[in-house]
């Protein structure tokens, strides 16, 4: 659960003020807005790679800023969009990098780690692909991969930060279905910005509109409404 | 399969490195045989010549030849891993141009102090710590892989033209004594000194593998490792700090040493075909020591014809391997 309480986020300007929002776990959520509207910034804010100019937030009614560097990520999974592949680092590897706020000094995977490497792998169809290196596979498969290893990372929050960019429709049909489910059966918050509005409608995924400095969180079972609200901010800057 | 190549590799390359080392025992200009050299180490007798030589000019240059290889290709390695630049390295990133230039100031200010051996060595230090934060404040501000070797290359034209202006300046003696030491050479490390430089050679590889787990990390980058729970600045410093000490005592008793740094991590990787830096480090260690062996073993093989500098002829080699893989890297 992620919990925002009369938030101010940005750089020296403020780019979004939330007086008050509750993110519940088991649902995923679709972070919509045009370029440049502050979708990056909002999940930067939650991992803490951008501070709050000011506010609270909580994560698991823990609050963020008290949350040691150790300890967040393992509360928070975070996928960025431009993995690209590293030469000979194989995919086994890459997916086992998701174990490491959990293993030791020495970053050894014990028994409980490898299980769980192999239970994300095998549900996500990625079998084929865990002997070869990251730098040769499909940006498709590697985009799967970098979900694989967030999920792989066992945590209550899972931040995606456009995760259908690189996937064809079959795909992203098959990976939106899957987050839900996974948020459902493990009861996990997860957000994921995207500009694909029709396959978040078609998932029932809740929205989080962002537009003239806010957030709208609604659900929504027409485009039109979506887009319309985004364009207020066209409107006004015109 | 992948599993057993990599340690099969590894112990090929352990049994190559004594192998090395008895090429290198053979093609001095005296000859020394396995017998004599056994018999050196273990039944020493101080008024046989033959056993003197072995002491005094043998092992100190096969054990600094495997320091020296050893130690730059690693720390090569740990500065490819930091900066995700597979053309970083102590030399091309200005960590020996740092050391040249302090070496170049306390040869050439007059003082006896900084011309004694401890004066050369911490002058090396300090310079390649300094430069080494230097490297690192322009790399957070740099990204792009490419205009950190330039920035690398702009600082060492800046220092040679400070050096060259030190050269202009100063006398005869000092002049000849700075000369000789950038040409480089691995025979002019003492017996007694040997035990310091192999304490802080195990210090270097024992911190290495105390930052397996970091270095892995920092193979998605810094920003993925930051986020999986990396403490980047901490793991930074560490980093740049083996680097300093392992470069910088290796160009204090040897001069600077090119390409050894650059070339080594990246035929590692070649040859592991893995990103897992357990292995990495040890290959980096003795790969960069068969190296510099071999290298060593031919500058001896040709010391009656030409005193080859062990820097001219590392970068002979290492210059096209360079150029190659940057066009396999950057096509």
């Amino acid at each position: 659960m992620i919990r925002f309480e009369e938030i101010e986020i940005g750089y020296s300007k403020p780019l979004l003020f939330i007086p008050s929002l509750t993110l519940d776990d088991g649902k995923v959520y679709a972070l919509v807005g045009l370029n440049g509207i502050g979708k990056s910034t909002f999940l930067n804010s939650i991992t803490g790679q951008t501070s709050l100019l000011s506010g609270k937030l909580f994560l698991n009614q823990q609050e963020l800023q008290k949350i040691s560097k150790v300890n967040l990520p393992k509360l928070i999974a975070y996928v960025d969009s431009s993995f690209s592949g590293v030469e000979y680092l194989t995919v086994f590897d890459y997916l086992a990098l998701g174990r490491s706020p959990h293993t030791n000094n020495m970053g050894q995977l014990n028994t409980e780690d490898k299980q769980v490497i192999q239970e994300v792998v095998r549900e996500l169809n990625l079998v084929h692909l865990i002997e070869k290196d990251s730098s040769e596979i499909s940006d498709g498969e590697r985009q799967l991969c970098a979900v694989a290893r967030a999920i792989i990372q066992s945590t209550p929050i899972i931040l995606l930060d456009e995760p259908t960019a690189f996937l064809d429709y079959l795909n992203r049909q098959k990976l939106i279905e899957l987050l839900v489910l996974i948020a459902e059966k493990q009861q996990k918050t997860i957000i994921l910005s995207s500009h694909d509005i029709d396959i978040c409608i078609n998932n029932a995924l809740e929205f989080l509109i962002v537009s003239e400095k806010k957030i709208l969180k609604t659900k929504v079972s027409d485009k039109q409404v979506v887009i319309r609200e985004m364009e207020k901010d066209v409107l006004k800057s015109s | 399969m992948i599993k057993k190549r990599i340690p099969f590799i590894l112990v090929i390359a352990l049994l190559l490195v004594p192998l090395s080392a008895f090429i290198h025992l053979t093609t001095g200009e005296i000859y020394v045989s396995l017998n004599d050299f056994f018999s050196a180490i273990f039944e020493f007798k101080g008024n046989n010549s033959s056993h003197v030589l072995i002491r005094e000019f043998k092992i100190p240059r096969i054990l600094i030849a495997i320091v020296a290889g050893g130690g730059l290709a690693l720390s090569g390695m740990l500065m490819q891993t930091l900066f995700n630049n597979p053309l970083a390295g102590p030399y091309v990133l200005g960590i020996n141009s740092g050391a040249s230039l302090l070496v170049a100031l306390s040869l050439m200010s007059g003082f006896s102090f900084f011309g004694s051996d401890i004066g050369i060595i911490s002058a090396a230090l300090i310079g390649a710590f300094l430069a080494g934060i230097l490297m690192m404040a322009v790399a957070q501000r740099i990204r792009s892989q490419i205009s950190l070797l330039l920035v690398g290359l702009m600082f060492g034209s800046f220092t040679s033209a400070l050096v060259s202006i030190l050269e202009s300046l100063s006398g005869e003696g000092a002049l000849k004594a700075y000369t000789l030491w950038t040409m480089g050479s691995l025979q002019q490390v003492e017996f007694d000194q040997l035990p310091l430089i192999l304490f802080i050679f195990i210090c270097g590889i024992f911190l290495s593998f105390i930052l397996i787990k970091p270095l892995n990390m920092l193979v998605i980058g810094e920003r993925s490792a930051g986020l999986l729970g990396l403490k980047i600045s901490q793991v930074r410093f560490l980093i740049m700090g083996i680097t300093a000490l392992l470069a910088g005592l290796i160009t204090a008793f040897c001069g600077p040493i090119a390409f050894v740094g650059l070339a080594v991590p990246n035929l590692t990787r070649i040859l592991l075909r893995t990103q897992n830096h357990s292995y990495l480090i040890l290959g980096n260690l003795l790969f960069g020591s068969i190296f510099l062996l071999l290298c060593d073993s031919f500058i001896q093989l040709l010391s009656k014809q030409i005193a080859l500098p062990i820097n001219a002829f590392t970068s002979i080699i290492g210059a096209p391997f360079v150029v190659f893989i940057l066009m396999r890297k950057l096509r």
